[in-house]
């Protein structure tokens, strides 16, 4: 169960630019590609001659040409042109509302009236030169409400993450979670401890300390359809922790965008925006190579726990303090859908009126 | 669909009668007069036939609006006849 009518990020730039790709996005299938003037289009997967993949064509003078016949599809999903066949009554096929932006394609797989590209959320670290970027991309097996979940209680790190930002102090000290509207922020500060080995390289990697007792933060925040941003950071002990100054402390964001695949499988796009040294290359990196190993963690444990609840669809599970930043980000979701069902009877109503 | 009509093949002089709930190619085919068809539904082209006589009524989307004005091709899988009779270069 996901809302329709939202911006998802569907992939990234370099993903579609030796040709088209075919992803399902919400339950729909798509391919997407740089059709004329480079600009990033979108269309069901689906050629409307015998229902081959478009995805697996080319790019040719800025029309999708299907593999397999020739088929040239244009990108609001009507047929250009065919070998030996006059095309003008074809039927034609679903286009969908894309957009490419904050280093990211971002799709509309609802009702496309609906689609306004100033509602896709800004990301204020893509293109500020004081910030710098590194990502990728995993394929998970799990609803993305699991994700949500996970990333907006960060109790698990202590015991998922044990060897890189696992540490106690996360389960010693409460979160705190507040809701703003359709936003969700779940925050932890901890002050005067040891940083655990992920920070000690990031302190090392901007010239800081690492052998200092630290203040620590974590502010998870939700942004619905699917995306948790997560402040992150550790500063030298007794300089304001979160608020200190820049050279007492390294600062990131955690990025991520869990774009349903289907209701039980995901995108996820993780990354990591940082606030210090942007420039070194060979930071972004390691800090990619150390991120990514870190949230591969997770892939096993959601996915088992995805199998878990599809086997026992009956058993209740428990909430507890820890989940207060999914649950209400849970909230967040199901007022969007339930919204999204009212609108749907109401413009069935309305037709058949 | 629209009401009963009739066809003639000119190469024969047959006359064969289109039911209000049949094809012109439906009923051909009844007759023992196959003509080709593939899509069914007027988008393809296949089945074109030229009309001789009789002013054809077009439901197709394969032909261009002047060309259908022209009356004189038809797509028999869908498109019937707002004459009585319709002779085909059949």
């Amino acid at each position: 169960m996901f809302p329709k009518n939202a911006w998802y990020v569907a992939c990234t730039p370099n993903e579609i630019d030796e040709g088209p790709l075919g992803r399902k996005i919400c339950g729909e299938r798509i391919a997407f590609y740089r059709g004329e003037g480079n600009i990033v289009a979108a269309v069901e997967d689906f050629c409307p001659h015998r229902g081959a993949p478009l995805s697996l064509g080319r790019v040719s003078e800025g029309k999708l040409v299907c593999g397999y016949h020739g088929l040239a599809m244009g990108c609001d999903g009507k047929t250009v042109s065919m070998p030996g066949q006059r095309v003008r009554g074809f039927p034609a096929i679903r286009s969908f509302p894309v957009e490419e932006r904050y280093g990211f394609v971002w799709v509309w797989p609802g009702d496309a009236a609906l689609a306004d590209k100033a509602s896709i959320p800004h990301q204020e670290w893509f293109e500020n030169e004081e910030w710098a970027f590194g990502g990728g991309l995993f394929h998970i097996a799990c609803d993305y409400r699991l994700m949500i979940d996970n990333l907006m209680d960060l109790t698990h790190e202590t015991y998922v993450h044990s060897n890189s930002i696992g540490q106690k102090e996360i389960d010693e000290v409460p979160c705190k979670t507040t809701v703003d509207g359709n936003h969700v922020t779940t925050s932890r500060f901890m002050e005067n401890i040891e940083a655990p080995p992920f920070w000690k390289m990031a302190l090392r990697g901007n010239g800081l300390a690492d052998d200092v007792a630290v203040d620590r933060w974590q502010i998870c925040r939700f942004t619905p359809p699917a995306s948790v941003m997560i402040e992150v950071g550790v500063a030298h002990a007794g300089h304001g922790g979160y608020d200190a100054p820049a050279e007492h402390k390294v600062y990131s964001v955690v990025v991520d965008f869990m774009t349903p695949e289907s209701e039980t499988s995901i995108h996820y796009f993780w990354g990591m925006a940082r606030k210090f040294k942007p420039e070194d290359q060979a930071l972004t990196d390691s800090i990619r190579e150390g991120q990514g190993k870190i949230f591969s963690e997770d892939l096993q444990m959601l996915e088992l726990q995805q199998k878990n609840l599809l086997a026992h669809p009956e058993r209740g599970l428990l909430l507890l303090n820890i989940d207060a930043g999914g649950v209400q980000s849970r909230k967040v979701l199901e007022r969007m859908m339930d919204q999204e069902r009212a609108a749907g009877v109401a413009s069935t109503t309305g037709a058949a009126a | 669909m629209s009401d009963s009509f009739e066809v003639k093949i000119a190469s024969t002089g047959q006359i064969v009668v289109v039911p209000w709930d049949k094809s012109v190619t439906q009923a051909l085919a009844q007759a023992g007069v196959d003509i080709l068809t593939s899509c069914g539904q007027g988008v393809c082209g296949t089945c074109l036939t030229r009309v001789l006589e009789g002013t054809p009524e077009h439901w197709d989307s394969y032909l261009t609006p002047e060309e259908q004005a022209a009356n004189d091709q038809f797509l028999p899988c869908c498109s019937r006849s707002s004459s009585a009779l319709l002779v085909l270069d059949l």
